[in-house]
């Protein structure tokens, strides 16, 4: 399973979207605002989803406002910090 | 729609800058403060994050922490009204206590034990039964009057003074114990930590740097008394609570709505209950709590609100004590009016140009009758109190 | 401050183990018989399952769309659903709540989220505790969801004294509407049997042994744990547009060694709820008075009191008793109402005893004359 479809299927999960399936979600859209539509304390959340599922612990919004810009920017990265980046 | 003044006899204040109120006062004007991470707790989290623990206080094994500072700092402050169990008893009177910690059924060891499959001692459940905070109070007085433990988040213990004014200006009680009281334990500093809202190094209200809020606690009552009671005990008030007001921001679970529209609706209420001008305001007790949000939010709304009114938040002191910061507040605000200065807010350096306004950076003098307190709650309720100098 | 300054009851909104809303209750209140589901939950010894009243928070989904519930947990569900009942009973809109106030009570709060918000950290370590259910798990996220959701800008207060939780709140709505503060207060009661408060339960009380409640036989232990909201819209009489009955007053205190202020030839509902420790107190103190107890139709609970104020007030309006407990004769030898027939008493009162001090909560309601209700 790919970094991308791993982190839909954990959102609908740990993000409670009932109403969602992964195939639902469209990778490039936008996370917050539109698209998506979480909020700041989603964010918040996220935060605690990727350490708790990848091991990555991000230490402020600063850094996490580029990775959360959508589905697959926040694979990339994960995938990135996997690496050793 | 003013409200009557409400006289203020007695104060009592256990923070992380004193074990009373005038300790705690004159660590503030000398413009000191001990930051540092948590003592009393451990936390496998990979950052220390500093905090304000009343280090030096050890309440009985058989109570909440939080309900033994709520009786610490009652105590104190029927002494300071000059009363005492058995001139209590003579009258009716009530108790009206924030707080977030105080009833909670929140307790680490119980669940661990439950979900590890174990059958886990029940003492540490029997312990938050007993422990309502205005309960102990109540128990440890033999009061009669109503009695209330307020749960609203960070602005606990300015409600809780608000509601009880109300008590003593419709006659409900003769006299109050109101304030509020807050422990800081594991399971807050954690959850605080998780919302990154806590800053990794001493807090900065206002500051244009800042980065969140440190965690404290600790607690403050304050004896309310109605004039037949001034009358008959002859006692000298130590100041008034002169209005209240409190608004919803009805807009998010944990941030401030950004036009700052229930912080506003909140202290016109109060000015107008307490039939004073925002001109005539002599300082503001800010809840700055140093979070980025907090800070832009109150700021504006100062600067639109009570343009050029020196204010300070003396949460660069004390942390941040959830239910008991309105309390504390309001007794620090009070001692301030009597001694006509207010310490410098500790922590800040550089003005924000997106607030527009900076607090005061040295302690100042006061000259002025009247001032205000105010606390932004989680859940976005504001509330505001008017105190008045005796 | 303008008008008579009379507070009205404007509409009702209760779900609980009887069912969902007036009609419910009031169906469940003819019938006479309470009917609890059941709580499942893993003690030491192994799985257990016991009666308990359970209340279904799935017509929710009809008031607000499922998008916006999905990060509302079970505590708030039930001040959610209550909250919108009560408005719609009284034919409200729910936006456009300015001068609104929000009031909760509940003795031990959200504890299903309080305790997830333990097991986050618990299971993964303190770096995986969820800010989700931190922040719900504050005591007055209820009331926050609840304005959130109505826009409502007015005061929010949340209160938390056990047994006390609602009669001491109840004060504080009156005193809101007294001082002109609020045209109108939305004041629930809610309380939410997660596993964390049942296990308690079970540990302090054990199981209850029937599936049926008699609080009135006061020497006995047959309290069933329960869940559950009871909202009630209160207005100022200028602004009500119809309903149930007033609000004369809320009282509460401690040391009532002079005795309650109770209604002259009225009806007292006891909030007995067949805890003996404080089924010995009502005892000592409703001697002498008519008495009605309805507890065993919606479990015992701090929220209880709101459910006997619905009670009371179904009765005003109704102008009949509903059916008491049977053998309540036993230990209280006033008179004890029968169902069905006519009751034209001017006031009710609700008594709300501590389980563990002499503290007291009285709450008196008044017949609402000369007020058309078309509904």
């Amino acid at each position: 399973m790919t970094t991308v479809e791993k982190l839909k299927g954990i959102l609908v999960k740990d993000l409670n979207l009932e109403e969602l399936t992964p195939g639902d979600i469209d990778e490039d859209a936008p996370l917050f605002g539109e698209g998506l539509g979480l909020d700041s304390l989603d964010a918040v959340e996220l935060v605690v989803i990727v350490q708790k599922h990848f091991g990555i612990d991000i230490q402020n919004m600063d850094e996490a406002k580029t990775a959360f810009q959508s589905i697959r920017a926040l694979a990339s990265y994960i995938e990135g910090r996997l690496s050793g980046g | 729609m003013s409200f009557a003044p409400v006289a203020i006899t007695g104060m009592g204040c256990i923070c992380a800058a004193g074990g009373n109120l005038s300790d705690s006062m004159e660590a503030l004007l000398r413009g000191e403060r001990r930051p540092a991470p948590p003592v009393r707790f451990a936390s496998n989290h990979p950052v220390r994050y500093p905090v304000f623990e009343a280090v030096d206080f050890e309440g009985p094994p058989d109570l909440l922490r939080t309900s033994a500072f709520a009786l610490h700092a009652a105590r104190e402050a029927v002494a300071d009204a000059g009363l005492d169990r058995k001139t209590l008893g003579a009258l009716r009177v009530g108790v009206c206590v924030g707080t977030t910690v105080g009833t909670v059924m929140s307790e680490e060891t119980f669940c661990r034990g439950y979900l590890a499959g174990d059958v886990p001692d029940m003492g540490p459940i029997r312990r938050i039964l007993r422990s309502n905070p205005a309960d102990v109070i109540a128990r440890e007085f033999d009061l009669s009057g109503p009695r209330q433990t307020v749960v609203n988040a960070c602005s606990s213990g300015t409600d809780a003074l608000g509601i009880a004014g109300s008590w003593i200006r419709e006659g409900l009680c003769d006299a109050a114990i109101a304030g509020g009281a807050d422990e800081l334990g594991r399971i807050t500093y954690i959850g605080f930590i998780s919302l990154l809202i806590t800053d990794d190094s001493p807090c900065k209200p206002f500051d244009q740097r800042r980065r969140g809020l440190n965690l404290g606690e600790g607690a403050a009552m304050l004896v309310l008394a109605s004039e037949r009671v001034l009358r008959r005990s002859g006692a000298r008030p130590r100041s008034f609570l002169l209005g209240y007001g409190s608004a919803g921001d009805a807009y998010h679970l944990t941030a401030p709505r950004p036009d700052g529209a229930g912080l506003r609706g909140a202290i016109s209420e109060a000015l107008a209950t307490s039939g004073v001008s925002s001109a005539s305001v002599a300082f503001v007790n800010a809840h700055g709590t140093g979070t980025p949000d907090n800070d832009r939010v109150e700021g504006r709304v100062l600067h639109d609100m009570l343009p050029g009114v020196p204010f300070l938040s003396t949460k660069g002191y004390t942390g941040h004590t959830l239910g008991a910061a309105g309390a504390i507040e309001a007794v620090l605000t009070a001692a301030c009016l009597e001694m006509g200065k207010i310490p410098a807010n500790a922590g800040f350096e550089t003005p924000d140009p997106e607030i527009g306004i900076a607090p005061v950076r040295e302690v100042t003098t006061v000259a002025g009758t009247v001032a205000l307190s105010e606390s932004l709650a989680f859940g976005g309720n504001n509330s505001v109190v008017v105190l008045g100098k005796a | 401050m303008s008008g008579t300054g009379r507070i009205v009851l404007e509409g009702i909104g209760v779900v609980g183990g009887f069912g969902c809303g007036i009609a419910d209750l009031s169906r469940s209140l003819a019938d006479g018989n309470g009917h609890p589901g059941t709580l499942a939950l893993s003690a030491g010894s192994g799985p257990i399952e016991f009666p308990a009243f359970r209340a279904d928070t799935s017509l929710l989904k009809e008031f607000v769309p499922a998008r916006t519930l999905r990060r509302i947990d079970p505590f708030s569900r039930l001040a959610l659903l209550g909250s919108r009942l009560a408005l719609a009973d009284a034919g409200l809109a729910d936006t456009g709540h300015d001068r609104l106030g929000v009031i909760v009570s509940s003795g031990y709060g959200a504890t299903g989220i309080t305790y997830a918000f333990l097991k986050s950290f618990i299971d993964d370590g303190d770096i995986c505790a969820s800010p989700t259910h931190f922040a719900n798990s504050v005591h007055n996220s209820a009331a926050a969801n609840i304005s959130i959701l109505l826009g409502a800008r007015g005061p929010s207060l949340t209160v938390s004294q056990f047994d006390l939780s609602v009669p001491s709140a109840l004060a504080s709505a009156r005193q809101w509407l007294a001082e002109g503060r609020v045209d109108r207060v939305l004041f629930g009661a809610v309380e939410e049997l997660s596993e964390l408060i049942g296990y308690v339960w079970y540990r302090q009380r054990g199981a209850p042994r029937s599936a049926s409640m008699t609080p009135l036989r006061t020497e006995e232990e047959t309290a069933i744990p329960a869940e559950g909201a009871a909202f009630l819209l209160f207005s100022r009489a200028e602004e009500a547009r119809a309903g149930y009955c007033t609000l004369d007053a809320a009282i509460t205190g401690s040391h009532a060694d002079a005795g309650f202020p109770l209604p002259d030839g009225g009806l007292l509902v006891l909030g007995a709820d067949g805890r003996r420790e404080s089924g010995r107190r009502y005892a000592a103190v409703a001697q002498n008075a008519r008495i009605a107890c309805y507890t065993p139709l919606y479990g015992s609970m701090p929220a209880g009191p709101a459910f006997d104020i619905a009670a009371a007030a179904l009765t005003l309006k109704g102008g009949r008793f509903f059916p008491s407990p049977a053998d309540a004769a036993r230990d209280f030898p006033a008179t004890v109402p029968a169902g069905g027939e006519p009751f034209d008493g001017a006031q009710i009162s609700c008594l709300t005893l501590s389980g563990i001090d002499d503290a007291y909560g009285v709450t008196t309601l008044g017949r609402l004359a000369g007020k058309e209700d078309p509904r």
